[in-house]
């Protein structure tokens, strides 16, 4: 679809159904690359590898002891990362689905971990209020740094090139510039349960509890756009932008997807949108490459890949 | 086993006679414990564990049997001196002297030692046996007459030999002779003597004159001592009392009373044979009392030993005394003994002997009671009042008030004291001290030292005049309404206390965690308490006991807010430093908790509201309520990230404000200034020289000439307090850093590289208010600096150097478009030069500045190293347009009419640096070997 003509329709039909998890689906993402695959962690503590193209599932990761919350995929797609109730992050290994180092050190479960683009250095935000950054090319146990600037509990992270964006509980975005070497911190007044930045890394999508998806200039703190009309309360959910950032896609806790217009900010149709899971959205996340296809994870135990009719 | 058991087996089926049906699995005594700790010597030790040792210990082998030999010094023949041959000498003359040898004389050690423990001689277990064998006992005891002499001679010789004990053959070998007294044989009169003691008589040696004459002649052995053989108490009875006596035998009285009576009363009617004994059944138990010698105490003799339990002393269902009834064991017997023999003799008259009310007398030493045993009274319970309810609670409250009731009793006597706390009575109490000056004792030499005395003069004075200021600004409370300081005022009795807090606790309480918030009532009194203890000036509480609410439970409900008052307040300090509290404490004016922020960044952002973090939450809060993000929401600060993160995400580390602020408090000299900084610095009038320059050189001055310096906090002034002049002098008046030195007299060349430098510091730290610029800039060549060709930095003192600085604005760029300016403002400098007061260039040029161009003026290199500086400062702050504060030592005509030629150096050709060459080429006032190329 030409972008000229308009933001990208939504896809909205679904592809597969992956639901070979017992319980609620809290994270599900794409591989890196081309993202022929789909990573979906759960409360069943397994990892999960799919296949969205069929529908299958080909691996299933157990090592937790926990329900998992957060996945990042390395930028070669041979090691992913996760986290969750077991205050351990764990390094796996793809291919042999073994753990290849598990990294205590938080406080408390840890709610999302993030790799920085060349997976070196894993960032993991947690309960205790911090957000760690460990080195992965070395053996060391303690992390290269502590952020614990945050006053509550850090629920998303962003590792850009330069910088890390933390969203915390307290209502707080932290833009650690390295090489600023600053702080910035923007108030959004409610928990923070996703950011995600843009490519130009001039915006930021940030998520707030008050049921509001903000657009955030990353340079000044200024809001650019402000997305509502969902319904977020309580959960943790995430919003990201679709498919060349001409929208902004965001699940809800009634288990719709939203659309919204990046510009102008309305929902786009069907408004209200049906609803397509049974409860909450946990996550989304459009695919990387692929115009026409996203994948979302409910807490009702399914992974659904939802493509636009070709 | 017993009879029935053994019926009971056999019922079984069980062998009795089996060994295992006797088998006993009684264990009788302390079993004895392990012989683990005994060493079995026999017992196998491998070789290797063999150790051959002495006598001494020594690991010396000695003796065939001990495991080897040795001989000489340390098996070695001869001594330690050596081996002398030893030199014959004849016996023959000693012959005479020799001894027969003994076997002892060619033992060794060992041998003697054996042949020591062989020579145990007697047997210690052995008894003594004083009375012979057995034989001769019962010989002496007359059994001879049994057996004729003959018989007794065989069936002695027969027996085996008779075995004295060890002290009977001591005995004997020493003389003794069976039947014999032990002692030195005695003569005749001392055997008599002797006998005479004995209380023998019968044995009194009798014998004719002669026989005297003859016995005197002799010495006697003694005669034997009887051994005195106490009996085995194998009965019950006490000590010294003898079965058959009765009480009053038995202390020695009635002994002659009873002395008619040596045969027991019988019964009459029926008479005894000779040859009878008097049997139990024939005594006369009807034998009433009459006469002395009415009982005999026969029939009870064989009582007392076996059945005690037939005296039964009172029982409950008797009748009265002397009510004859059929009934039989029925009478009360007190007892009364002998040891208060003058009672019973008043009572019962001796001879009377009293009976039962069934006939059988009473027991000797017995009387019978006159009055009957008391009955077991019981009393009806007391009434309960109608609506009466159980209350634990009201004894103990009667208890309280009866114990102050007693104590106030008791104090009635004295003068009126009223009720006291424990801790209102400790206090009261003199102290040791108190005690010991009071007697007029020295005092020990340890005094307690309050902590004020370990602090400075300064620190003092600081806290005084912190305290001060807190006085002024917290509410003072009227000292009617402060507690007296020994403790709580007397509480009147019955009355309601109101525990006093100290406002400030109370405040912090106020604002700190409310510990009733799941009882909202009990919450809203203990706030009321709160803001009435917060605030001295209100009267009365606010509200009053609960209905149904004592004035105790009252008074308790009321210190129990003023404990929580007091553990539930914020924390403070240091403390509250650690730990993030949802509301802020304001503990005074002049101190502020939280990280210390800097103030330049507070500046930079938040322009508005950098004094407090918790008024910066409100706008913070509204602006989000409002969607105004941006400036308000906003918060930036200096962080540095790990060097290693930076090297894993392929940045380069940057120059965090936050070391650069903190390199400002040790050097005044601060080159790489932030934006802020300069913000701040342009904010500063043009009148003034800016902090960073006239902080070096004229000291405390730039402290006083600065009265908006005081205003907002920098890492400098922590820690002083709001003075800022305080300490200025020591903070101040620091040796700068050694570029600072090398910027000014460092040859040129090495002048550029550190412009070089200067410049990746600043740009390394951008502008904040230009976010935008996120790439860094190119890394710039890392050029080492040559060693300057005629540095003359080492003729410096530098301890007392004070450089100034000129920035650069008015140069490099500037120079064209603002030279007008600029040069307005460099004479305006120079107007005020003379008036400065510590321009050192002036001393150090006179002094040690070598002068390496003799046709410039003194004046002339000033403004020239100015320009210098100038023109340095220029490139760091090229972003920004603040001409105004760099407004010192203008370049003088001559400099300015010098001809700009560009002129390249090796290694600096980047773009930046290149122009920064091309201006500062010309002006420098010392030659370098390029200009002369």
């Amino acid at each position: 679809m030409a972008p000229s003509r308009g933001p990208a329709a939504t896809p909205r039909t679904l592809h597969k159904t992956l639901a070979n998890h017992k319980g609620p689906v809290h994270v599900a993402r794409y591989a890196k690359g081309t993202a022929k695959y789909v990573l979906s962690g759960g409360q069943d503590r397994t990892v999960k590898l799919w296949n969205p193209e069929l529908g299958t599932e080909i691996k299933s990761y157990a090592a937790h002891g926990y329900e998992v919350l957060s996945l990042t995929v390395a930028h070669d797609n041979s090691r992913f990362a996760s986290c969750g109730g077991d205050r351990q992050v764990f390094l796996w290994d793809v291919v042999t689905g073994q753990t290849i180092r598990r990294i205590p050190g938080h406080m408390g479960k840890i709610f999302t971990v993030e790799f920085n683009e060349d997976a070196s250095v894993l960032a993991s935000g947690s309960y205790d209020s911090t957000v760690r950054l460990w080195d992965l090319k070395s053996q060391n146990r303690q992390p290269i740094q502590v952020l614990d600037e945050a006053r509550d509990a850090v629920q998303a992270l962003h590792v850009g090139g330069s910088y890390i964006v933390t969203g915390s509980v307290d209502g707080h975005v932290r833009t650690y510039d390295l090489r600023m070497g600053e702080l910035r911190t923007d108030f959004l007044g409610h928990p923070v349960t996703a950011i995600v930045p843009s490519q130009d890394n001039q915006t930021y999508l940030a998520t707030t509890l008050d049921a509001h998806i903000r657009l955030m200039d990353m340079s000044t703190g200024k809001m650019l756009n402000d997305f509502q009309g969902h319904t977020s309360t309580s959960y943790r959910i995430r919003s990201c932008f679709g498919h060349g950032e001409s929208t902004v896609v965001c699940g809800d806790e009634n288990g719709s997807v939203w659309a919204w217009d990046l510009v102008d900010a309305a929902p786009l149709q069907p408004n209200p949108p049906p609803k397509v899971h049974e409860r909450v959205i946990t996550w989304i996340e459009q695919h990387p490459v692929e115009a026409g296809e996203l994948i979302t994870a409910s807490a009702d135990g399914t992974v659904k890949v939802w493509r636009t009719p070709s | 086993m017993t009879s029935r058991l053994k019926r009971k087996l056999n019922d079984l089926g069980v062998d009795t006679a089996s060994s295992k049906a006797n088998e006993s699995f009684c264990l009788i005594g302390t079993p004895l414990p392990p012989l683990e700790k005994s060493k079995d010597t026999g017992e196998f030790v491998p070789l290797w564990k063999q150790d051959v040792r002495d006598e001494k210990g020594r690991k010396r082998l000695h003796g065939a049997f001990t495991g080897g030999f040795s001989a000489g010094y340390f098996n070695s023949v001869g001594s330690k001196e050596g081996w002398t041959p030893a030199t014959f000498v004849s016996s023959r003359s000693e012959r005479a002297k020799k001894k027969a040898a003994r076997p002892e004389d060619f033992m060794d050690e060992e041998d003697l030692a054996e042949l020591r423990e062989s020579r145990k001689l007697v047997d210690e277990h052995e008894e003594m046996d004083f009375g012979g064998t057995a034989a001769e006992k019962r010989k002496q005891a007359g059994e001879a007459d049994e057996q004729d002499p003959i018989t007794a001679a065989l069936a002695a010789s027969l027996a085996p030999a008779p075995t004295d004990s060890v002290g009977a053959r001591i005995l004997k070998k020493m003389g003794w002779r069976v039947g014999q007294g032990i002692g030195p044989r005695l003569t005749y009169a001392q055997r008599k003597a002797q006998d005479a003691g004995i209380m023998d008589p019968s044995k009194e040696v009798e014998g004719d004159e002669e026989d005297l004459e003859e016995a005197k002649k002799h010495t006697y052995p003694r005669r034997d001592t009887p051994v005195l053989i106490a009996r085995r108490k194998d009965n019950f009875h006490g000590l010294g009392y003898s079965p058959g006596l009765g009480l009053n035998e038995s202390v020695g009285h009635g002994a002659g009373g009873d002395m008619g009576r040596s045969r027991p009363q019988i019964s009459a009617g029926f008479g005894l044979g000779a040859l009878n004994d008097a049997d139990e059944d024939d005594i006369d138990v009807y034998d009433g009392g009459i006469g002395p010698s009415a009982r005999s105490r026969v029939a009870y003799d064989n009582l007392l030993g076996e059945d005690d339990h037939h005296i039964s002393i009172g029982s409950r269902n008797s009748t009265r005394l002397g009510a004859r009834g059929p009934v039989s064991v029925c009478a009360v017997i007190p007892i009364c003994f002998s040891s208060n023999r003058h009672a019973f003799d008043k009572r019962v008259p001796p001879g009377i002997t009293q009976t039962f009310n069934d006939g059988t007398p009473v027991l000797k030493g017995f009387v019978l009671s006159d009055k009957p045993v008391s009955e077991d009274r019981w009393f009806p319970l007391p009434d309960v009042p109608p609506g009466w309810q159980p209350n634990s609670k009201r004894v103990w409250e009667q208890g309280k008030n009866k114990e102050n009731e007693g104590a106030t009793a008791d104090r009635m006597s004295g003068p009126r004291q009223p009720a006291q706390s424990h801790a209102a009575w400790k206090a009261s109490q003199l102290s040791a001290d108190e005690r010991g000056t009071m007697l007029g004792e020295a005092p020990l030499p340890a005094k307690t030292r309050s902590i004020f005395e370990f602090l400075s003069q300064k620190d003092r004075d600081r806290l005084q005049a912190f305290r001060a200021t807190r006085s002024e600004g917290a509410p003072q409370p009227s000292p009617a309404a402060r507690p007296p300081s020994p403790g709580p005022p007397p509480p009147a009795p019955g009355g309601v206390q109101i525990p006093r807090l100290h406002p400030s606790v109370a405040k912090a309480a106020l604002t700190g965690f409310q510990p009733f918030t799941a009882d909202p009532l009990k919450q809203s009194r203990y706030t009321t308490f709160l803001a009435f203890q917060a605030d001295a000036s209100s009267e009365g509480l606010g509200f009053g006991p609960l209905p149904g609410q004592s004035t105790e439970e009252f008074n308790k409900e009321l210190q129990d807010y003023a404990k929580s008052a007091t553990v539930f307040k914020p924390l403070s300090g240091a403390m509250a430093d650690r730990f993030r509290t949802g509301a802020v404490v304001e503990l005074g004016p002049n101190v502020v908790e939280g990280l210390h922020q800097p103030t330049s960044y507070t500046d930079s952002t938040d322009p508005d509201s950098e004094t407090k973090e918790e008024k910066e939450e409100d706008p913070k809060l509204s602006a989000v309520r409002m969607g105004m993000f941006g400036r308000l929401t906003r918060e930036t600060v200096p962080w540095q990230p790990a060097r290693l993160l930076c090297k894993r995400f392929g940045v380069k580390e940057p120059e965090v404000d936050t070391t650069a602020q903190a390199g400002a408090a040790s050097s005044d000299f601060e080159f790489a200034t932030t934006e802020a900084q300069a913000k701040r610095d342009a904010g500063v009038p043009a009148g003034p020289a800016p902090a960073m320059i006239t902080a070096g050189t004229e000291g405390g001055d730039a402290v006083v000439e600065e009265p908006k310096n005081k205003g907002p906090r920098n890492l400098a002034t922590v820690g002083l307090g709001e003075d800022e002049t305080q300490g200025t002098d020591t903070l101040t008046y620091q040796r700068p850093a050694m570029d600072v030195f090398k910027a000014i007299f460092a040859s040129d060349d090495e002048d550029s590289d550190d412009e070089g430098e200067g410049e990746e510091e600043n740009e390394s730290t951008p502008p904040l208010a230009l976010p935008d610029v996120l790439m860094p800039p190119p890394p710039n060549p890392v050029v080492t600096p040559a060693p300057p060709p005629n540095a003359p930095a080492e003729k410096i003192d530098l301890a007392t150097f004070k450089p100034t600085f000129v920035p650069r604005s008015e140069r490099v760029s500037g120079k064209d478009k603002a030279s007008e300016k600029s040069k307005e403002k460099k004479r305006d400098k120079e107007k005020k030069r003379p008036k400065a007061a510590l321009m050192s260039f002036d001393v150090e040029d006179d002094g040690s500045m070598p002068s390496f161009d003799p046709t410039s003026t003194h004046k002339e290199k000033k403004h020239r190293d100015g320009e210098r500086k100038k023109k340095r400062r220029k490139e760091k702050q090229d972003d920004e347009e603040d001409d105004s504060m760099w407004v010192e030592k203008p370049a003088p005509e001559v400099v300015k009419s010098l001809p700009v030629a560009a002129v390249p150096v090796d290694g600096n050709e980047g773009g930046v640096d290149g122009t920064g060459m091309d201006a500062a080429g010309p002006q420098r006032g010392r030659k370098r070997a390029i200009d002369f190329m």
